[in-house]
């Protein structure tokens, strides 16, 4: 039989901070194995969200559920089922990163050989067995980043709630993030993982939810939201890709042939190549190139960039900050 | 040849002897006991160990006994040899001793977990496995362990203060019992500050509350230990002595118990139920001041008229107080809450306010006040029918004014937290209230009502010097003192008693509606995924069905 239930869930969740609606009617769920990148400017609502769904806040209205289990109503059950990284470090003066790590594996009830095993586990993948004996906060900023992921991991949880985890890392220190991530979700846990950097989130994610002012904006894989932004283009509601053409000789004239063609706009022209923006699917591009082709224009090159994760983020969102 | 170099490449272990097993068996014992001792317990000693607070104090306190003792022996002088100097000596030490542990480990336990919501390191325990209470118990067990260190520290000082005469050892263990008492009392009291806000601006005020608390409690420690000192001589014997002992340290065990439980709520979820177990301490408490009356009652004060007046008087400010605190609670009961129920008749009955809730906890004030009046007049009416058969010794007073005192009292506590239910519930319609602003509404009704008429007398010619009047009638202190300050109900008295209980039963039926509308919250199921869990851990703990062995199994 196969488990359909998701891992994590939000149900029509809202929470208000006096008249800030952090988080507006947002739903959406994950399934188990799934990496769902969150994303979102400042403010939007990310990290409330992510609270909720570690029980360190409630809900104004809505649910969300964690293995079917209610934040709300079962924090005791949900918290041996999530891992959750903040965006702060919380590390203890006087404790060293494996008395530190050991702390929290006794909290999560882990006794006797359990306990050291999963001490040794997480020191080993994150790669601080090097620095047991260090104290947690002489870390440097990747150290502590990755001690914070292996409190996280201690109870070997089936689902992470990771609220910028290569936030200020160095790209080093990043790719190593992204591959212990990668490593996590390809041995089974459901991950929801917020972070600026939307490229990094574009390689590691299945699915990606795009939110502002509380409200979600669009969600689904990263294809499948280039392709609603393409749609979207295509129906004229104002987002155009960026084209651009190389001629042997005519360049100036291929300007002024493409300003008469709808659904073209800021045109540039330099030396042999054109730029413009298109507001038009593939198929209008094709049709373009073939008319251009057919104006015996001596076309060497047509480049349609493909919208990136960061384009994409662009044009659903708009900058507002709540 | 080659089974010769076979033989000698293969190590032979020796079997091992009887101490290393015993080692061995010792071993496993401290793994498995450490392994049960509370999380928090064990990073708080290992940071101690470590951190210069500790080793300062640690420092200090042995110079300083070092220093008194050098000076004490000094000053002592040849006395020392013939005179009896002890106590003047472990006065010293106390003084050492005590400022640590009245004021570093209260202030460090209040500092440890305020440091924690700073630094929000609370938020990623409490997301652990760690419940309130093991949170708490943890914070608890690392001031008993300091307490215990500064303790042994200043132990050999102690021993000298004992060969050196004039202190007993009874009465230094007697001491040092009630100090770390204290210390353990004033502890909970910093971790329950702790809780009560994480704003920092609030942390610092309370910072200043408490540590000004500390000194006081640091100052009146060693005027009850000096006064110890001086009187305890011979007490040991008298039973007596042992009997207000144990009404103490029950007593203490009861208030102990009431804010270990409200720090842990204040810690808990927010969909937790918060209330349920200080109810059950609040009449606990009931219980044992009724019993410790009732006994002093009989048989060492052998009917003392003041006795019941006592009685009413701390049950009553035990349950106005308590009362002031349950009106604030939310009246909105969470599915988590709703699952844990009582669901029988006599469950329903009995235990529905012990359930969260202002109207719940209004009922159960107004039931504990009611209880102690009904057992007072029980209890006068039973002596008094013992009187008729053996009236040697007894001097009971079942007349005069106990009764009417019990009754007002009752009425006034009944009307004021009603009132101020009232207040909060309106409040409520426009705003949050939460427990410590319900409280405050509480305080100040009662203060109008006591304020009001007393405005009215002073700004008046004709009231000014004057004696009580009925205009005082809402002044519950001022009325129950004339009420009480005669042999003989005074007239005001009898238009009091018919007044006051009249006003608190309307009071009461208007809260009728809240109280009946959190009393139809009922039971409801655990969500399906919820019990499908349970199910299936059920079916973990079910033994196996026994395999037959044998026709006869």
């Amino acid at each position: 039989m196969i488990d359909t239930r998701p891992m994590i869930e939000l149900r029509h969740l809202h929470r208000y901070f006096g008249n800030t609606r952090a988080v507006d009617d947002v739903s959406f769920a994950v399934h188990r194995g799934q990496v769902f990148g969150y994303i979102g400017p400042n403010g939007a609502g990310k990290t409330t969200s992510m609270r909720i769904l570690a029980s360190l806040d409630l809900p104004t209205a809505g649910d969300a559920t964690i293995d079917g289990f209610s934040v709300v109503n079962d924090p005791d059950r949900v918290r041996h089922r999530l891992g959750f990284m903040p965006d702060y470090y919380g590390t203890y003066s006087n404790v060293n990163v494996y008395e530190y790590l050991d702390f929290f594996a006794r909290a999560y009830q882990l006794r006797g050989s359990r306990r050291v095993d999963a001490v040794d586990r997480v020191m080993d993948f994150t790669g601080l067995d090097v620095l047991a004996d260090k104290p947690t906060d002489g870390l440097s900023k990747g150290m502590k980043q990755r001690l914070c992921l292996g409190r996280a991991l201690i109870h070997d949880p089936a689902v992470l709630v990771l609220d910028e985890p290569a936030a200020g890392l160095d790209p080093r220190a990043r790719i190593e993030v992204r591959q212990m991530i990668r490593s996590l979700a390809d041995n089974g846990k459901t991950i929801l993982i917020s972070s600026h950097i939307l490229t990094e989130l574009a390689e590691i994610c299945d699915v990606v939810g795009i939110i502002e002012r509380g409200k979600l904006l669009a969600m689904g894989s990263v294809e499948a939201i280039q392709q609603q932004a393409q749609e979207k283009a295509a129906s004229g509601a104002g987002i155009s890709n960026a084209v651009e053409v190389r001629v042997l000789g005519g360049a100036k004239a291929l300007g002024q042939w493409l300003a008469e063609q709808p659904e073209v706009s800021q045109l540039q022209v330099n030396g042999e190549a054109v730029r413009f923006l298109h507001a038009g699917n593939l198929e209008a591009e094709a049709d373009l190139l073939r008319a251009m082709i057919e104006a015996g224009f001596r076309v060497v090159a047509f480049g349609s960039k493909r919208q990136t994760l960061e384009d994409v983020f662009m044009q659903v969102t708009q900058g507002l900050v709540q | 040849m080659s089974s010769e170099v076979e033989l000698s490449s293969i190590e032979v272990k020796a079997a091992p002897t009887a101490p290393a097993r015993w080692w061995a068996a010792v071993d496993r014992a401290m793994v498995w006991g450490g392994d049960r001792l509370n999380p928090i317990l064990v990073k708080e000693t290992r940071q101690a160990l470590k951190s210069r607070q500790f080793v300062i104090t640690f420092a200090l306190l042995l110079l300083c006994g070092w220093v008194w003792s050098i000076l004490g022996v000094a000053m002592i002088g040849p006395d020392i040899w013939y005179g009896a100097q002890g106590a003047d000596m472990f006065f010293g030490y106390y003084a050492i001793l005590a400022f640590p542990l009245t004021v570093i480990v209260p202030f460090g336990a209040f500092r440890s977990l305020a440091g924690e919501q700073e630094d929000r390191t609370y938020e990623l325990m409490s997301i652990t496995g760690l419940g309130p209470r093991q949170i708490i118990r943890g914070k608890l067990g690392s001031a008993v362990l300091q307490m215990l260190i500064y303790l042994s520290a200043i132990s050999p000082c102690l021993a000298f203060t004992y060969m050196l005469r004039g202190i007993d050892a009874p009465t230094i263990l007697f001491i040092l019992l009630y100090l770390s008492l204290g210390s353990l009392a004033l502890s909970v009291i910093g971790l329950l500050a702790g809780t009560l806000t994480s704003e920092k601006h609030w942390q610092v005020v309370l910072s200043v509350v408490l540590i000004a608390g500390l000194f006081y409690a640091f100052g009146m420690s060693f005027l009850l230990a000096g006064v110890t000192l001086a009187e305890l001589h011979g007490v040991f014997l008298q039973p007596e002595f042992w009997q207000a002992n144990a009404a103490f340290l029950t007593g203490y065990a009861g208030y102990f118990a009431l804010l270990f439980y409200a720090a842990a709520a204040q810690l808990s979820f927010t969909s937790d139920n918060r209330s349920t177990r200080l109810r059950i301490t609040m009449v606990v408490q009931h219980v044992l001041l009724t019993g410790w009356m009732a006994w002093l009652w009989i048989w060492p004060a052998q009917g003392e008229e003041e006795l019941p007046f006592v009685f009413l008087m701390f049950l009553g400010i035990h349950w106005w107080v308590m009362g002031a605190l349950m009106t604030g609670e939310s009246p909105e009961l969470s599915p988590r809450v709703k699952r844990q129920l009582p669901q029988s008749f006599l469950g329903r009955v009995f235990l529905t306010w012990l359930n969260p809730g202002p109207g719940t906890g209004y009922m159960l004030a107004v039931s504990g006040m009611l209880a102690g009046l009904v057992t007072v007049g029980m209890a006068l009416m039973l002596v008094k029918w013992i009187a008729l058969w053996s009236p040697q010794n007894w001097r009971f007073n079942t007349a005069g004014t106990t009764l009417p005192f019990g009754i007002l009292g009752f009425s006034y506590a009944t009307f004021y937290l009603g009132l101020g239910l009232l207040v909060i519930r309106l409040l409520r319609r426009f705003t949050h209230v939460g427990i410590l602003l319900a409280a405050l509404v509480q305080v100040l009704v009662l203060l109008l009502g006591c304020g009001v008429p007393m405005i009215i007398y002073m700004l008046s010619t004709y009231w000014y010097d004057a004696d009580y009047s009925l205009l005082q009638i809402t002044n519950p202190f001022w009325s129950l003192m004339h009420v009480v300050d005669r042999s003989a109900l005074p007239p005001e008295g009898y238009v009091l008693l018919a007044i006051v209980p009249l006003a608190a039963l309307l009071v009461f039926v208007l809260n009728l509606g809240g109280i009946v509308r959190e009393v139809r919250n009922v039971r409801i199921a655990k969500p399906r995924r919820v019990a499908e869990e349970d199910a299936e851990l059920a079916a973990v703990k079910v033994p196996p069905e026994p395999v037959k062995k044998s026709p006869w199994d």
